[in-house]
């Protein structure tokens, strides 16, 4: 089915690419046929000026001379690359220059103390900089191991004969007073030192051990 | 024999300027003739053209045989229009119509006949041409500037798009709007005298 309107959009790029109307759609439309006639003639009058609007060939010779006088003056390409690095760089540059050059008069006292406390920011920044920032401590929720000393308790027991009990009394006072020698014996000695033999300890016959349980969590 | 693009380009990235100028020899019509339509005036359209080769000049140590040397040349000759647009260059510009008659009164060797010639057919030339450049002139500096890309350099609109730095879409609606102004302007049912209508058929 012929669409005029859709037709006349194509027209245009069918006559840029210089294709002859030769389609059944323009033959049979009349309308698309004299828009495609109408658009045809005018881009060839745009073409016919691209032939008119050249030079005369006596022109050509004045513009080279002129171009070529424009490249002689022209900055080299290698210097003309600089220039533009420079071109690109010169707002910052002008700005540094400005700031070095710029003289301002400042009374004496006042600038001491600018110096001086420009210097005490600086001293003040450098040993905040030395000083190590303290890390939040890291909490870790781990389940410790304490080691608990189990306690021995060594339980002498001692029989003894009732019916030989003045006896022993008697023995017991003896052995207190020979106890009590031997104490100050030793404290006579200690004088100098405590003796470090175990001179005079009898172990007991029989040993009874207790072994306190509970102190860990992992012991029944 | 004549040197190659390539052997000038290489002895005019060693600064040799009559290397240099070979080039602009070989190309400078192309580059003029694109001016001349865009400006619309002969003094606008040296001045361009000799900005182009001024940049191109200036830039020729940057080109790196990616593309022939005149697709790198008309690169940078729509940078330049795009940029004299911006900067209010051309005299036409804030004109209603600024027209400068070209040189088409040429005998058959080429040379200039004389302005004083008056033949008829000369006249209705004057005229008929007059009509196209105005026609031109009345374009916006993009849709001329597309138009021209398209019909005289043959670019796709991808081309014109990626040149004038903007989508194929508008590239492609630029064109189609100055040939609708074109042929509102110059078609044979515009308001023109009948003789120039009869003569531009002829062509």
């Amino acid at each position: 089915m012929h669409n005029c309107t859709e037709t006349k959009e194509r027209l245009i790029e069918l006559v840029l690419d210089g294709r002859s109307a030769e389609t059944s759609e323009l033959n049979a439309c009349a309308e698309c046929r004299a828009e495609f006639d109408a658009l045809n003639m005018t881009l060839r009058l745009t073409s016919r000026l691209n032939e008119t609007a050249a030079p005369a060939e006596s022109y050509w010779s004045g513009y080279h001379a002129r171009l070529r006088e424009k490249l002689a003056t022209a900055p080299n390409p290698s210097h003309a690359e600089k220039q533009r690095r420079k071109e690109k760089l010169g707002p910052l540059f002008e700005t540094m220059r400005l700031c070095v050059r710029t003289q301002v008069r400042v009374p004496l006292p006042l600038a001491i103390a600018v110096i001086i406390a420009c210097l005490a920011l600086g001293v003040f920044a450098v040993r905040r900089a030395e000083t190590p920032v303290a890390q939040p401590p890291l909490l870790v929720q781990a389940p410790v191991q304490v080691p608990v000393v189990q306690e021995k308790v060594v339980t002498r027991v001692v029989y003894r004969d009732r019916r030989s009990s003045s006896r022993n009394s008697r023995r017991a006072i003896n052995d207190d007073a020979q106890t009590e020698s031997t104490f100050a014996k030793s404290r006579t000695s200690s004088t100098g030192e405590i003796p470090a033999s175990l001179n005079g300890f009898k172990p007991a016959d029989e040993i009874k051990l207790t072994v306190i349980k509970g102190g860990s969590p992992y012991e029944k | 024999m004549a040197e190659s693009d390539a052997d000038l380009i290489k002895r005019a990235q060693a600064q040799d300027l009559d290397a240099f100028c070979a080039l602009a020899e070989r190309y400078a019509r192309r580059i003029h003739l694109l001016a001349s339509h865009y400006c619309q005036n002969t003094q606008d359209a040296e001045d361009l053209s000799q900005e182009v080769w001024l940049k191109a000049y200036q830039a020729v140590q940057t080109f790196r045989f990616d593309s022939s040397f005149y697709t790198w040349l008309r690169r940078i000759t729509i940078n330049t229009f795009l940029n004299h647009r911006r900067s209010n260059f051309f005299r036409w510009r804030g004109q209603s119509t600024v027209v400068q008659l070209l040189p088409i009164d040429l005998d058959d060797s080429g040379e200039l006949v004389g302005s004083s010639s008056a033949s008829p057919e000369n006249i209705y030339n004057k005229l008929l041409f007059e009509n196209v450049v105005n026609a031109l002139a009345e374009l916006t500096p993009s849709q001329r500037l597309a138009f021209l890309l398209r019909h005289y350099e043959g670019m796709s609109y991808d081309e014109i798009a990626n040149a004038m730095n903007c989508s194929t879409g508008t590239a492609k609606k630029g064109v189609w709007r100055a040939i609708g102004k074109l042929r509102a302007r110059l078609s044979p049912d515009s308001h023109e005298p009948e003789p120039l209508i009869d003569l531009a058929s002829e062509y």
